[in-house]
């Protein structure tokens, strides 16, 4: 067994600057040898620079890293891997076409010769089964489970003896029970002498899994490594939010860092007798290009209520959302929107009669960042027009001016380009745009991705302030946390189909079931 | 406001630097560069008489490159203005055959509204394609070009073909006196109110129109534009069909004004001149007035360095060329030489 006091990774004093922004401010921290630690944090508090800065990826700007007792030139990845440390990414970098034993070889070393697929699968297959990692060699990346591209991932980290292996948020894409796959596997890595660094962002996550923990905050080492033994998920939580962490509700703040599972309480009274804001009948879409097709769908949303979608990525959430748009075309079944059949209306007219979308993409299908604030504002009111109305923009502006104010979003001008905001600024123009006094259905397409506790936080609170003016919502999240803490009801969605509904109190273990298709 | 004063003036920075690459140019090609500067100077500009000859070219040159920008900004480099520039100027010579003997008051007008149709006909199959099936609009519009080119070579010399021309160059009949809506000389109240009205009515559909500024939106961001609701081919066909019915436009006028007719590969420099002077504007219609005159200026020039100076008219090709590349690099690297010089500063 490795000496734990042995350290195998320390900081000295990083900092990494990008630009104006400072994403990591002087962190000194030592990680033992043959532990699984733990680095938690908000969004946008320095975690992913954190894990880029140790493999290598990212030079810092001031201080250094060492490995073992070799301090690192910094910002050179083969150096970091020579000396034992891999990073697995939070998006794989795995090539979509290649097949396992074809992404196994890739990037991997000591070999200039020709390949036959025998000679590839003789190579790997062992390597696989040692980590116990069971996938078909031959089949293509892009068909895979995002469990086993994450297996492969891994696995491919581990081809040169890592004594450091980064995981950058692995969590983030799986199920409950793949989750709990990783661990097993994580700790079975520990037993075998590696070094574990795993960002996550879940305190239930890290008293799961973890030795010890380090808390960063807006870049900056707020404590660690702690020892998981001798802490608790409220000191943790605390901890992660800083300052601001007296203002949320329990319940809010349980959610916010994964403190605990949520209890829910549902609001919905009268609602459940009202017409359905929104309803999809035994929906069947085509074929489509961003996911698999529906089947066989029935959803709805009544008014005053938030139903959250959940589900692995991938899982035709895009498509409910595509199709509800119009720009995904069904073959079957009816869409009706305020008890009106809109099937075959454009999404124009859909807006008209009450549809919003928060898109998945903030930065591109939400938001023209070329653009300034008001045209990015105005462009729903703008819609409603026809094309040769005569606009004020002077006019504009100032309504617009208006109601950022009105929404807390903090820019200079509403000049000013869209690309200049944060995050939470820019999904907050986003939402005054579509949380209008005329929205009567709003899809959430992932709102809070990204965002830091605060703007999270806010995103909630607006979402619910439009639900109990009687909004009928849909909330689409890979955050359970998330979903349970502010849906009255959840859907489960897989492989285009809807695979379970759930009500408050949720039970985390029959929708991670539900999402991998066990019953 | 500021930011688009800024950039007009970085513009105009770019232009001197181009200015001061030609001087290389002609100080190596054996011109003093001062004389040929001076030169160029007072044949656009500082020369009595010379502010109208400049307003002569700059005009169409300023109806073209405001349709040249209207696509632009919507996301199209709809470059074929030099095509809908000649099939506006063929629709619009037929239009005075046909109608022989008509009062002005018809004829002109309805060459104008043929000269438009032809642009906008010019315009619309690449943008159709375009947007029923992703075809690149460079290379359709780019193709027109030649297409519209060799249209007018036969035009010429078979249906308007002038009997008596020369032979040196093809051209159509001369207009009757009465259609024409300037002399040889080329300026004319009426050029100017048409120009003047094209201007207005422009910045007020670019900059006050519902249509202006989702169209503007869309050339930046297609897919925000898009989950807001947008027929983004309706707004993209309507500039497309704008665009050339402008430049179909300037081929009216320069067939009823200066020209009084139509000749084989005339004005071959107008439509990518148009281009240039849009960009130059960054394609807002009152820096498009601007530039447009600056570079009517240039063409006035072109004519007035060989005889009067006894410098080669090519100089102005330099000069355009040199501003062309800036402009285009601008982007890039000079963007940065100039912050940097900015900063330190």
């Amino acid at each position: 067994m490795t000496d734990p006091h042995a350290p195998a990774l320390q900081c000295q004093n990083v900092s990494v600057t990008y630009g104006p922004v400072t994403a990591l401010n002087a962190v000194s921290t030592t990680f033992g040898a043959g532990l699984i630690h733990a680095v938690v944090g908000q969004n946008g508090a320095g975690k992913t620079t954190f894990a880029r800065v140790a493999s290598g990826l990212v030079a810092p700007t001031a201080g250094h890293v060492a490995i073992g007792s070799r301090i690192m030139r910094g910002g050179n990845v083969a150096q970091a891997r020579a000396a034992g440390v891999e990073l697995v990414h939070q998006s794989f970098a795995l090539p979509p076409s290649f097949t396992v034993a074809e992404a196994m070889e890739f990037g991997a070393t000591g070999t200039g010769r020709f390949f036959t697929r025998r000679s590839l699968f003789a190579r790997w297959r062992p390597h696989l089964e040692s980590l116990d990692i069971s996938v078909d060699l031959g089949a293509r990346i892009r068909d895979l489970p995002v469990e086993s591209q994450q297996g492969i991932e891994i696995a491919r980290a581990l081809v040169t003896q890592a004594k450091v292996l980064i995981l950058d948020e692995p969590t983030a894409v799986l199920s409950p029970s793949g989750i709990e796959k990783l661990f097993e596997r994580v700790r079975r890595l520990k037993a075998q002498g590696v070094t574990v660094l795993l960002i996550l962002h879940k305190i239930r996550e890290v008293l799961a899994v973890a030795d010890t923990v380090t808390v960063l905050r807006a870049g900056r080492l707020v404590d660690g490594p702690l020892m998981t033994t001798d802490v608790d998920g409220a000191r943790l939580s605390r901890l992660i939010i800083g300052e601001a962490s007296r203002g949320f509700a329990a319940a809010d703040e349980q959610a916010l860092t994964g403190a605990g599972t949520v209890e829910h309480t549902s609001t919905v009274g009268e609602a459940a007798t009202a017409t359905p804001v929104l309803k999809l009948s035994n929906i069947t879409t085509f074929v489509d290009q961003e996911g698999p097709a529906l089947q066989d769908v029935d959803f709805h949303v009544r008014p005053g209520e938030i139903v959250g979608v959940a589900g692995v990525e991938g899982n035709g959430q895009r498509t409910l959302v595509r199709l509800i748009a119009d720009f995904a075309r069904a073959s079957r079944g009816e869409v009706h929107l305020a008890g009106q059949n809109i099937s075959t209306q454009s999404l124009a007219q859909r807006r008209s009669k009450g549809l919003r979308i928060i898109p998945f993409e903030r930065n591109t299908e939400g938001l023209s960042l070329t653009s300034s604030l008001w045209e990015n504002w105005t462009a729903r009111a703008l819609l409603e027009k026809p094309l040769l109305r005569l606009v004020n923009p002077a006019r504009l502006r100032s309504e617009c001016d208006a109601a950022l104010k009105a929404w807390g979003v903090r820019y200079d001008n509403v000049a000013q380009k869209a690309g200049a905001l944060s995050g939470g600024n820019a999904q907050k123009v986003i939402l005054s745009r579509e949380i209008d006094p005329d929205a009567k259905l709003i899809i959430a397409a992932q709102p809070t991705r990204g965002l830091d506790i605060g703007a999270t936080a806010f995103v909630w609170d607006a979402l619910r302030k439009a639900r109990d003016r009687g909004c009928g919502i849909i909330l689409i999240s890979s955050d359970l946390d998330e979903l349970f803490d502010i849906s009255d009801r959840v859907v489960v969605m897989l492989a285009g189909r809807v695979a379970g509904t759930f009500t408050a109190p949720y039970d985390i273990n029959a929708v991670g079931a539900a999402m991998i298709g066990v019953s | 406001m500021i930011a688009r004063v800024s950039y007009i003036l970085r513009s105009l920075v770019f232009v001197v630097f181009a200015l001061i690459l030609c001087s290389i140019v002609f100080q190596i090609a054996g011109y003093s560069a001062s004389l040929v500067l001076t030169n160029v100077a007072d044949g656009a500009f500082l020369r009595p008489g010379a502010l109208a000859q400049s307003l002569r070219w700059a005009l169409p040159l300023f109806i073209t490159a405001v349709g040249v920008g209207i696509s632009f900004r919507a996301g199209f480099f709809n470059i074929g203005a030099q095509g809908q520039f000649y099939v506006g100027s063929i629709c619009a010579a037929f239009v005075p055959e046909w109608l022989s003997g008509a009062p002005a008051y018809i004829v002109i007008p309805a060459c104008m509204l043929a000269g438009m149709a032809g642009g906008a006909f010019w315009a619309f199959w690449p943008g159709y394609l375009r947007i029923r099936s992703g075809t690149d609009e460079v290379i359709t519009t780019l193709m027109g070009n030649f297409m519209a080119g060799l249209l007018l070579v036969y035009v010429t010399s078979g249906p308007l073909k002038d009997p008596s021309g020369s032979g040196q160059q093809a051209s159509s009949r001369p207009l009757e006196a009465a259609y024409r809506i300037s002399t040889s000389s080329g300026l004319s109240v009426t050029i100017i109110a048409i120009a003047v009205v094209v201007g207005l009515a422009m910045w007020l559909l670019v900059n006050r129109t519902t249509f202006g500024m989702l169209a503007s939106l869309a050339g930046r961001n297609p897919v925000m534009v898009r989950w807001q609701g947008a027929l983004l081919w309706k707004l993209g066909i309507t500039s497309f069909l704008l665009s050339g019915a402008l430049a179909g436009l300037a081929g009216a006028i320069e067939l009823m004004g200066p020209n009084g007719r139509i000749a084989s590969g005339f004005l071959p420099a107008h439509g990518f001149t148009a281009i240039l002077i849009a960009l130059v504007a960054n394609f807002s219609v009152a820096g498009t007035a601007i530039t447009a005159l600056f570079f009517g200026g240039l063409a006035s020039a072109a004519l007035y360095l060989p005889v009067m100076a006894g410098l080669p008219s090519a100089a102005i090709d330099v000069i355009n060329a040199a501003i062309a590349l800036f402009i285009t690099a601008r982007s890039k690297l000079l963007d940065k030489i100039l912050r940097v010089g900015g900063r330190s500063s």
